[in-house]
């Protein structure tokens, strides 16, 4: 932490100070987390599927919220690498500090093909005006020698960062939204 | 006035982590399911859920929402959050009881501490205007209230790591503890200081962990259990947050709340003390108006394992355990929040 206070000058009261200040966090990876980092390297997306209610989680958090059910090892799934966009945002980016992006993008959720959500994933190769629910969508790998899960936390719910680039328009016919409604946490 | 009497009908620790592999939800999970399970209370039927936790240390704003995952908060339930100990969690969902339309509550404290540090989060919690910037440090500020003890006579450093060597002597029976050892007093006086007068031995571990206890209205306790806990007394005082306005020597607070809570009604079997720093326990010993003839931490204390934001719940776990598990007739919990026990809470245990 860091703390900077600009001394007054003269005989001006102080009516303000600064005081910035940051604090740092380092949490391993949980070990669910550490399989799951492990094998998206490895070109493979993994979930664990609840036993009582049969819904699939993306990374796999080791329990199924709805039914208070811990999952393990006898859960996991691999999960397709397709799938069909259930809801997305686009983002038009505004010029602060920090701010990499210049043109507007999506951010969408992508029922993965079996089962398993990734949310925030990029739409890419598409015209943001064509993203649309329904769309069928394919994941597009970074190389496998460029793959990294360094940045992923436990909080990356959905995230496949450094691992798939995002996902593109497969040109399939959209799939109809009584698909995918309740398929959707 | 009389209150509505309240039971502790389920309880349920986590061993105290140095540093946990699992998230604070995942860890959460088998705390509150054994919990519910002892209570022998339906998930479905328990009226109102509190929780106490810190984003702070989590370092993720809204994180507290996160736990509700170990909960089952689906379909929606009565919910709700402190930012402070899980034993302040207790007290609001105590609150809600008395007001007779629901019978049963779950209450969890939780807390991981080591991705953090602890020394550069807690002076936020300061006045941010002439604390917080020059960054003073639960330590510190520990150190000043063990020196204005020992200028006063009040305490000796051997007296210090007395408490320190029971405590750790303590919790070498109990499975959750983090730091159990049989040391020498007069090799742990030979230590150097982290910040004098303190030593490593006066300070309480980093630690994760989480705790939970059910509650329950009279009726329903009688008829869930045959071994109820009954909170006899329950009260939480607070004094003004800049520590050069008290005198830290005496603890005002938590003398008020033990007078509220009736601790000095009964004679006490347990005391479980949430003194962090070992000279905190004679401050909190006088305030409460005990004496030798009570057995003082038991579990270890806070001093032997001190997951933060669960800590002061646990005090009543393990005063709950002491009475449920080993005979005690009646037991004092007390928990604490702030700096060198600016907020206490007392709550008394009667079999």
């Amino acid at each position: 932490m860091t703390a900077t206070n600009e001394a007054p000058s003269g005989t001006e009261p102080v009516t303000m100070m600064d005081f910035f200040m940051h604090l740092d966090y380092r949490e391993p990876l949980a070990p669910v987390m550490v399989h799951y980092a492990e094998t998206l390297e490895d070109g493979r997306i993994i979930g664990h599927r609840c036993p009582q209610c049969g819904l699939v989680y993306v990374p796999p958090r080791g329990y199924c919220p709805i039914c208070v059910v811990e999952t393990g090892d006898a859960d996991e799934l691999t999960l397709a690498d397709t799938g069909v966009v259930t809801n997305y945002t686009i983002i038009t980016p505004v010029q602060y500090y920090g701010q990499q992006e210049t043109e507007p993008f999506a951010k969408a959720s992508v029922l993965l093909d079996g089962g398993g959500i990734l949310s925030l994933q990029d739409i890419v190769d598409c015209p943001v005006e064509q993203v649309r629910v329904g769309m069928r969508v394919a994941a597009v790998w970074v190389p496998a020698e460029a793959r990294t899960t360094a940045e992923m936390t436990n909080r990356s719910a959905g995230s496949a960062e450094g691992c798939i680039r995002g996902f593109r328009p497969t040109g399939e016919p959209d799939l109809p939204p009584e698909e995918f409604v309740d398929k959707v946490v | 006035m009389a209150s509505p009497d309240i039971a502790i009908v389920g309880y349920a620790q986590s061993p105290s982590y140095r540093r946990a592999e699992l998230t604070e939800v995942q860890f959460l999970y088998p705390v509150i399911n054994a919990a519910i399970e002892q209570s022998n209370i339906e998930r479905r039927s328990i009226g109102f859920t509190c929780a106490g936790s810190c984003d702070y240390l989590s370092g993720q704003t809204f994180a507290f929402v996160m736990n509700l995952e170990a909960v089952g908060a689906w379909p929606p339930i009565s919910e709700s959050h402190v930012e402070m100990d899980g034993a302040w969690a207790l007290y609001e969902a105590w609150v809600r009881l008395q007001h007779g339309d629901i019978d049963s509550a779950l209450v969890f404290g939780s807390g991981k501490s080591s991705p953090g540090t602890p020394a550069e989060i807690y002076p936020l919690q300061l006045d941010p205007y002439t604390l917080s910037p020059l960054g003073v440090d639960p330590v510190s500020l520990a150190a000043l209230q063990a020196r204005v003890m020992l200028d006063r006579g009040m305490i000796t450093e051997r007296d210090m790591a007395e408490v320190a060597v029971r405590s750790r002597r303590a919790a070498a029976s109990n499975p959750y503890a983090q730091v159990t050892a049989s040391p020498d007093v007069d090799d742990l006086l030979q230590q150097l200081y982290v910040t004098s007068p303190l030593r490593r031995h006066d300070l309480p571990p980093i630690s994760d962990g989480a705790s939970a206890v059910v509650l329950a209205t009279a009726d329903k306790a009688r008829e869930v259990s045959d071994h109820p806990v009954w909170i006899r007394g329950i009260d939480h005082r607070i004094e003004p947050h800049q520590p050069g306005m008290r005198d830290l020597g005496v603890s005002v607070s938590t003398k008020l709340a033990g007078e509220k809570a009736g601790v000095g009604e009964a004679a006490v079997d347990v005391a479980e003390l949430c003194a962090t720093f070992t000279h905190q326990e004679r401050i909190l010993l006088d305030a409460l108006g005990l004496d030798g003839g009570v057995d003082v931490n038991p579990s270890g204390g806070p001093l032997a394992a001190n997951a933060v934001m669960a800590v002061g719940l646990t005090r009543v776990v393990e005063a709950a355990r002491a009475i449920r598990e080993r005979g005690a007739r009646r037991a004092v919990a007390h928990a604490t929040s702030g700096q060198c026990l600016q907020q206490n809470l007392v709550c008394v245990l009667e079999a």
